[in-house]
């Protein structure tokens, strides 16, 4: 039987039963997932994955082309751990999880109904909810790196991208990384050197005998100190068909070094090294013991690993490729780390030492809409857009303030005329039919008034169904509010092979 | 890959002065540093990369000058400063000796009082030595440089006073000027950006390291030869396979960057893995031979093998095999195979099946040039390099309207009789055509099948109008990804994807048949924003408001890296005091998806959260 590739180089057509896909919800919200048919789960649909935009039930997401919209499904997410209160918990559950599922009650005692006539065995067909969605994307080292579980920082795209690149890693390459951490890295750097499975080779065995010889599988030595975390790294690896390509050690590399235990492993091209002190580690990535002098050089720089004296009795094994150039990067936050790591890169002899650091931002897009017609309208400025609108609007308060002041003149007169009129014991009769005549002539001026703020705040909110707001506005971008001002120092430095005076004599007979 | 020089390659070299030289290496040659001298292609073949070399005086009767590998300890002697110098390394023997003192033109005395510049006094006429006299030490031709350099030092009346700091800036300065040196660098996708930024950015786009980092990154660029060959529930166009479409104005940097990343960019090595030096000695002899081979391989074929998708994937790679085997003499050379006489097998370019690039581009050809710097000439492509088979290209014409397009039409079919009676040139030029329709007619038509795993553009040309045509050829899953040198293009193609825009176009497509037949979903509207723009189809020209489907990509976003390089010495490590200004190169990144017909409702917190406008919440929120 071969492997199933992994589904982060080949996803396939459709996500398909114990694979890894990715539900995403928005853009930096992504759910990972191993896919499941199984029904060995709380939920009478099989296993679900619960987020704030809804329930999505496996069944929905098998099965399903890759970066297929999915509708929330309808799943009962209050009563799962104990049948028998299930039904008096109801109407509580339904208040407590209304951001959660804010559904039609009729969906939800639906599903229970048909929940309680199922069979253990088979997995409930998920009746499809009235509002959410998600899209089930195939996993990248991009999306993986968004959503991993989270042990250690993190290295993210725009510096592993870089690094990766500068580092000149290639398809068919051996990269050590050391502190594998969180394994955002580790799986960026599986994709940049993977070109095959060891299993394929394999697998027609006469065809590619000769092949074999000439093609050199990429291959990931990933290093931990931290037990437990190397141990999830691996079954994570595991689980995303990659552990054919990724070899995951629980090592203390500033005292073992990195050999392993078969001959031509790692036998490394590439090196990563996110570590507290990586000069300590330096020691053991030379392609010759190093002389006692230069570990003296190099355990100066690291006061606290002075008392290191080389394990002779083995002899000397180098972790590095002699066929290749090796490329090294060391990933760390501070600037005294880098001080150190490079003093102690100079003292082994390295090449083309440089120090730099990614400064990422991402731009937020949005329209900005100023202007009068925005009063009372959320995410807008509603002050006015142009001189012409402030003056007219200024015009139109004054206008609105003179009749104002016009009626309660005439207001006033009619009281004043009034009173007079009664000192003079005129009749009523007359004075009533004057001042319905007037206010009426007061109305029809209020009304080519300008518009009231209440009037106008209507208006603006009838507009608004009428507007087409999407292209409206100034088209504008900014850094988003949050930035990763600093996230570490890259230090990138290159071992050459070695060359010795014979191989000089060599080629000097080789070229002439 | 890239561990030593190899004859007839590009190979960079880093004068002193910190300028990059690009030299086609072949054996015999002499290579000319200007000013810093001129040595031959031989001394540095079959060496290392990366090592510095050092042209030394030139002996009675030798016609180019000897060339001494400059040890790793005495080039960081000199950047330090001695006060810092590292130890002697213990590798050190592995160089011809003869300067094993170093470079010790800065005498240290040994006292260790910290000198300030309290007392330094700008003034030109503190260098003794004048500008003639410097040019007559240079006519005298002494060696590396280093002795000139000396004289000056030593002329220099102020020199006691500098600084320590400033004395070690002053000989670097010095070393930069008069050091007959140079460091040979392979010529990769790094250092041909930087070569090319320093000359001409504007060609590539104003394109940096790591911009080019983050595309590949985000259009999920790897390897993929050993992908399956999946066909569409369609049963007739390919899904996946890790085939990428590419629009690239940058002369071919994006394409090569990708290349790179796919495992396609170099030209399999024969040594790469072979352990024994003869196996590499006999490789190289029987490399012309090869060659020869080669470039006689599209005319003595008559067959021309069809690639109807009846091949699986390790046709591809066996093709890819087949090339890389026959550049495996050693062993291969006494196999049994018949003869290398026999004419082989037609591999027709472009008829890869998986790990493939198809260009798009405007013109008849594409301009991939860079790629040359890679053994890949487009004019005159030779079949053992990968590209080759892996690298498509198709016109906009041929993408659009392949039915305009000459080379889309097939030629006539010729019965066999008639064939046999044409004159051989003849016949040779029927063949010709044919092959070239068949592969024409293949790639065009497998490209508009579509099924891309990513789309990477990075063009002048209107983004809209591409992703138009192009979106709905990458795969469900597959990225997106488009670079611009600025902001401006790509915040108006996030525009086009914007949330409220998505709404208008959601309910300009299925407002109505919602309305009227009720669909399983119920309209609940919880935000304004559905009542947003329902209108707009009456009072707007489509094309203006819709210039893309907004609905088919997920998570649009605008981002943008760049690298600050700092100098790391003892006590002076800061970030450079200059760098290269210019655009500042910004990423369009999204996911093609395939969305629900009709309207769906988003979920989520409605009012309750203060609500966000813009592309952050395009994505239901």
């Amino acid at each position: 039987m071969t492997p199933q590739p992994s589904p982060f180089f080949d996803p396939g057509a459709q996500s398909v039963a114990g694979s890894l896909g990715v539900l995403q919800l928005k853009r930096d919200h992504l759910i990972p997932a191993i896919l499941s048919a199984s029904s060995d789960s709380d939920y009478a649909e099989g296993h679900v994955e619960n987020t704030r935009f809804g329930s999505y039930p496996h069944s929905t997401l098998l099965n399903q082309p890759w970066g297929t919209q999915v509708l929330a499904s309808v799943v009962d997410t209050g009563s799962r751990s104990s049948k028998s209160k299930k039904r008096k918990r109801d109407e509580g559950d339904e208040g407590e999880n209304g951001g959660d599922a804010p559904t039609a009650k009729a969906g939800q005692s639906k599903s229970e109904v048909v929940k309680a006539e199922r069979s253990r065995s088979e997995v409930v067909k998920a009746a499809t909810a009235s509002s959410g969605f998600a899209h089930l994307v195939p996993p990248t080292p991009e999306t993986w790196t968004l959503c991993l579980p989270h042990r250690t920082q993190v290295v993210y795209t725009p510096d592993y991208s870089y690094i990766l690149q500068r580092l000149r890693v290639r398809p068919g390459d051996h990269i050590i990384e050391a502190g594998a951490g969180s394994g955002s890295f580790t799986h960026a750097s599986v994709r940049a050197v993977f070109n095959g499975y060891p299993w394929e080779s394999n697998a027609d065995e006469e065809t590619t005998a000769k092949k074999r010889e000439s093609k050199r599988e990429g291959h990931v030595y990933s290093y931990e100190y931290h037990a437990p975390r190397a141990e999830q790294l691996q079954k994570e690896i595991a689980s995303h068909g990659l552990d054919s390509l990724v070899t995951v050690t629980n090592r203390d590399v500033y005292g073992d070094g990195f050999c392993l235990d078969s001959e031509d492993e790692p036998n490394a091209d590439v090196i990563f090294l996110d570590l507290p002190a990586p000069w300590q580690a330096l020691k053991h990535l030379t392609r010759s013991p190093p002389s006692p002098a230069v570990l003296n050089a190099v355990s100066d720089a690291s006061a606290d690993a002075s008392d290191t004296p080389q394990p002779t009795s083995k002899p000397f094994r180098s972790p590095l490729n002699p066929k290749s150039t090796t490329r090294i990067c060391t990933f760390s936050p501070c600037i005294e780390q880098v001080t150190k790591t490079v003093s102690a890169l100079r003292s082994l002899g390295w090449l083309e030492i440089g120090m730099s650091e990614i400064q990422a931002k991402r731009l937020e897009v949005r329209r900005e809409r100023v202007g009068l017609q925005e009063e009372g309208l959320r995410g807008a400025n509603p002050t006015a857009a142009t001189v012409q609108e402030a003056v007219q609007r200024l015009r139109d308060v004054e206008d609105r303030a003179k009749a104002f002041h016009g009626l309660q003149k005439v207001k006033q007169d009619q009281v004043m005329r009034r009173a007079e009129a009664k000192k003079r014991g005129e009749k009523t009769a007359a004075a009533t039919s004057e001042t319905n005549g007037k206010s009426g002539a007061a109305k029809a001026k209020l009304d080519a008034l300008p518009p009231s703020k209440h009037d106008r705040l209507e208006r603006a909110k009838r507009d608004l169904e009428r507007r087409a707001l999407f292209k409206e506005g100034r088209l504008v971008h900014r850094t988003e509010p949050e930035i990763k001002t600093h996230t570490s120092y890259l230090v990138f430095a290159i071992l050459p092979r070695e060359w010795s005076r014979e191989d000089e004599d060599k080629a000097r007979k080789k070229w002439g | 890959m890239h561990s030593y020089v190899r004859p007839n390659t590009h190979i960079a070299l880093r004068l002193p002065s910190g300028q990059l030289k690009i030299v086609e290496i072949a054996p015999n040659t002499n290579i000319n540093l200007g000013k810093y001298g001129t040595f031959s292609s031989n001394q540095i073949l079959g060496r290392p990369y990366y090592l510095t070399f050092e042209l030394l005086d030139k002996d009675d009767g030798k016609s180019s000058p000897e060339l001494r590998v400059v040890p790793a300890s005495e080039l960081h002697a000199e950047a330090l400063g001695s006060d810092y110098a590292p130890p002697a390394e213990a590798t050190d023997e592995s160089v011809p000796a003869e300067g094993a003192t170093g470079f010790d033109i800065v005498g240290e005395d040994g006292e260790v009082i910290m000198r300030n510049n309290r007392l330094t006094v700008d003034d030109p006429s503190r260098q003794t030595l004048s500008m003639e006299e410097i040019e007559e030490l240079k006519k005298a031709g002494a060696g590396s440089g280093k002795d000139i350099i000396a004289r000056i030092m030593a002329s220099h009346m102020g020199i006691e006073e500098k600084t320590q700091f400033s004395l070690a800036k002053y000989t670097l300065r010095k070393s930069r000027k008069y050091m007959k040196r140079f460091t040979v660098l392979p010529l990769d996708i790094g250092m041909l950006t930087e070569y090319v930024t320093e000359k001409e950015a504007y060609k590539i786009m104003e394109l940096r390291e790591e911009t080019l980092g983050l595309i590949c990154s985000w259009a999920n660029v790897h390897c993929a030869s050993s992908s399956r060959i999946l066909t569409a529930e369609d049963g007739v166009s390919q899904i996946g396979g890790g085939r990428w479409l590419v629009v690239d104005d940058t002369g071919g940097l994006v394409t090569a960057a990708m290349a790179e990343k796919m495992g396609i960019l170099y030209p399999p090595t024969e040594e790469e893995m072979e352990g024994s030096e003869e196996a590499e000695e006999a490789a190289t002899e029987a490399a012309p031979q090869e060659a020869t081979l080669t470039t006689n391989v599209p005319t003595e074929t008559t067959e021309t093998v069809e690639s109807n998708g009846t091949q699986d994937v390790m046709v591809a790679d066996t093709e890819a095999g087949a090339a890389s085997t026959t550049q495996n003499p050693p062993a291969e050379t006494s196999e049994p195979r018949p003869s290398t006489r026999k004419p082989r097998q037609h591999i027709p370019q472009m008829s890869a099946q998986a790990n493939t690039l198809t260009v798009l581009h405007p013109n008849n050809q594409p301009n991939i040039s860079h790629l040359k710097y890679f053994g890949f000439d487009t004019g005159n492509p030779v079949p053992t390099h990968p590209l080759y088979t892996h690298l498509k290209s198709v016109s906009w014409l041929q993408l659009l309207h392949p039915e305009e397009d000459p080379s889309y039409i097939e030629p006539e079919t010729l019965t066999d009789d008639a064939l046999a009676n044409l004159k051989s040139s003849k016949r040779g030029n029927y063949y010709k055509k044919r092959r070239r329709w068949e592969k024409t007619k293949r790639v065009v038509d497998e490209t508009r099948a579509g099924g891309f795993d990513g789309l990477v553009i990075a063009t002048g040309m209107e983004t809209k109008t591409i992703l138009k045509e192009v979106i709905p050829l990458v795969r469900g899953g597959g990225k997106i990804v488009v670079y611009s040198p600025n902001a401006e293009p790509l915040v108006e193609l996030c525009d086009y994807y914007s949330k409220d825009r998505r709404a208008a176009y959601i309910a300009r497509e299925f407002g109505p048949q919602q309305n009227g037949t009720s669909k399983k979903m119920k309209t609940e509207p919880e935000d304004d924003e559905d009542d947003e723009g329902t209108n707009s189809t009456e009072n707007g020209d489509d094309d203006d408001d819709f210039p893309v489907n907004p609905t088919l990509l997920l998570a649009p976003s605008v981002q943008t890296a760049r690298a600050r390089h700092w100098q790391v010495l003892p006590q002076r490590t800061h970030p450079f005091m200059t760098s290269r200004g210019g655009a500042e190169g910004y990423l369009f990144t999204a996911t093609r998806v395939l969305p629900v017909e009709g309207k769906v409702e988003a979920r989520g917190h409605g009012r309750g959260k203060k609500r966000k406008v813009g592309p952050d919440a395009a994505v239901p929120s």
